[in-house]
């Protein structure tokens, strides 16, 4: 199972109408571009948690992005910290960090309070990201993401290439996975142990199998798609029919509103924090 | 009852290649048939089971002679989605042909695509999952079936098209001995209780020995004999030099017969059963001798 990988489930984000739940994914990816506010944008994190929640999708997931991101955040907040530059009066937290007694660069340097909260900001903004588009991958199915597009009024060859693409990752991360595991199984370490142009050199022998891996495979799918009549008329019928709910268009109206709320708020705060 | 597949003269080299992996082939399927296609790796059984449905040429290039008529239509000039709609055709691998999440989505997948009323769709998905068994199937994911599950959810999903053509391509060649044997009792249902054509590229003999009408045994990419089970399973000779393995007990009885016995080459067992009437004769004989 990997991270995107639709996640069986009977929560009610994941009996939600496909469109609703596209539309907001984007309103909310917009949302989270915007917030700068760190306070604004841990409210939002947590809201993000609150759908997790209810959509029953597995917490560890949420532990295993922030252990992903967490060196990039690190490297942000360093880099931040030390060379902050925006903002009229920015909160020195220390200076200078070199002792005057160094020669030459003695009495340079400056930690800035600032820097560390907006790499915070970009941090948390990362992970909220990160956490938003799996809440649409792990609770909906390939063909309702189709059937989505296509009612949003998207030409169907066109709608199943997106999802097919969707679809495309995860088994790319299995098969990445296989690869490499049947290369350790016949002692190649070159991945843990080996120096930095070894490492390199060693994924020329990963990335080649994946790429003939998965070009036979597309062409394989294209047959077995071709072989099911994909394609012989301008439109095709579904097995499943789309229905707006009320309660779909209360929860997506609602979120809209919150999206305004927040920022709102954002503006009205200003500033990191 | 009538031909439906008709061959002729034909011929096919793949792009950029000299040698013709298909020669001169000249056959008639007649309707209800069940046709075994055997023959060595690389004879040229999987190239003649695409050919049925225009996947060649149309989608690998190459060269073709003659023609093959499926139902009164020429595959090779004739759109692939609309031959789809006559011949359907299982592929080997039971994990590249399905690509949806759930199974009975993947059953739909087809019926879809020919544009029928939702009505239409829910009534045949329901007869497809029945004819292959898969019934409390519907919600699993395809990739987490086991490999007999995963080839008959294949056929289902080409079934539920309704095609007069059913051909497979080596559709057990990854399975164990009880998704082969589960995946073969699909197939036999489809041509006894439905009346398809089929037609199965496979190793399989012993299966073949049971269900099969006709074995076409080709030898690189040339149809060298197309008879009966019992005509081609009986030949040995014919067997050993195309490098298709007998049913064990035609084997058996080829072997005990190169030992001495005498075992009259039509009296050569393809069935369990009736390799145990040819050896109680056998041994009664002996002791009838002593």
């Amino acid at each position: 199972m990997s991270i995107l990988d639709y996640h069986y489930g009977d929560s009610y984000v994941h009996r939600m109408d496909p469109r609703v739940k596209m539309i907001l994914l984007v309103l909310l990816t917009i949302v989270v571009f915007i917030i700068s506010n760190f306070y604004v944008l841990v409210t939002m994190f947590a809201l993000v948690l609150l759908v997790w929640k209810t959509a029953k999708l597995p917490m560890k997931n949420i532990v295993r992005y922030m252990k992903f991101l967490l060196s990039l955040v690190a490297f942000l907040i360093v880099l931040q910290g030390l060379f902050f530059s925006s903002g009229d009066n920015p909160v020195i937290l220390m200076h200078p960090i070199i002792p005057d007694v160094v020669p030459v660069i003695g009495g340079h340097g400056t930690i800035y309070l600032d820097g560390i909260l907006f790499g915070l900001v970009l941090g948390l903004r990362l992970l909220t990201l990160v956490c938003i588009m799996p809440i649409f991958t792990m609770t909906t199915t390939i063909s309702e993401t189709a059937l989505g597009l296509v009612k949003l009024g998207m030409n169907y060859k066109y709608a199943y290439m997106t999802t097919t693409a969707l679809n495309l990752i995860p088994t790319l991360q299995e098969e990445t996975k296989m690869i490499m595991d049947a290369q350790k199984m016949r002692g190649f370490k070159a991945f843990e142990t080996g120096k930095l142009m070894e490492k390199l050199r060693a994924y020329v022998t990963l990335v080649v199998p994946l790429v003939v891996g998965s070009m036979r495979r597309a062409q394989l799918m294209g047959v077995a798609m071709e072989g099911r009549a994909f394609g012989a008329m301008k439109t095709r019928t579904y097995r499943e029919d789309l229905n707006l709910r009320t309660r779909d268009i209360v929860c997506g109206v609602f979120v809209m509103l919150l999206c305004i709320g927040v920022v709102y708020f954002n503006i009205r705060l200003g500033g990191w924090y | 009852m009538g031909t439906i597949i008709e061959a002729k003269e034909f011929s096919y080299s793949y792009p950029r290649r000299d040698n013709q992996v298909l020669k001169n082939l000249n056959f008639k399927v007649e309707e209800g048939e069940f046709i075994a296609i055997m023959g060595r790796n690389g004879a040229g059984k999987s190239t003649l089971t695409q050919a049925f449905n225009g996947v060649i040429p149309h989608l690998h290039g190459g060269t073709i002679w003659g023609n093959i008529l499926v139902d009164g239509v020429c595959s090779q000039e004739t759109e692939i989605t609309e031959m789809a709609q006559k011949v359907g055709v299982v592929l080997e691998d039971p994990e590249a042909q399905l690509f949806t999440t759930r199974v009975d989505d993947e059953m739909a997948f087809g019926i879809e695509n020919l544009c029928l009323p939702r009505e239409e769709i829910i009534e045949r998905i329901k007869w497809a999952t029945k004819v292959v068994r898969l019934e409390g199937f519907w919600d699993r994911e395809p990739t987490a079936l086991s490999g007999g599950q995963k080839q008959r959810c294949a056929i289902a999903a080409t079934l539920a098209m309704k095609p007069k053509i059913m051909v497979l391509d080596e559709p057990t060649s990854q399975l164990d001995p009880i998704g082969t044997f589960e995946v073969f009792d699909v197939i036999k249902s489809l041509k006894e209780e439905y009346g398809m054509t089929v037609m199965v590229a496979t190793h399989k003999s012993e299966h073949i020995a049971e269900y099969a009408d006709r074995i076409m045994v080709l030898e690189a990419g040339e149809i060298v004999a197309f008879d009966t089970p019992q005509v081609i399973f009986r030949n040995s000779e014919l067997l050993s030099h195309v490098a298709v393995r007998p049913p064990q007990v035609s084997a058996l009885a080829a072997y005990l017969n190169s030992m001495g016995q005498n075992i009259k080459r039509s009296d050569y067992p393809l069935l369990i059963e009736e390799a145990e009437v040819v050896i109680r004769n056998l041994i009664g004989g002996a002791s009838n001798g002593q």
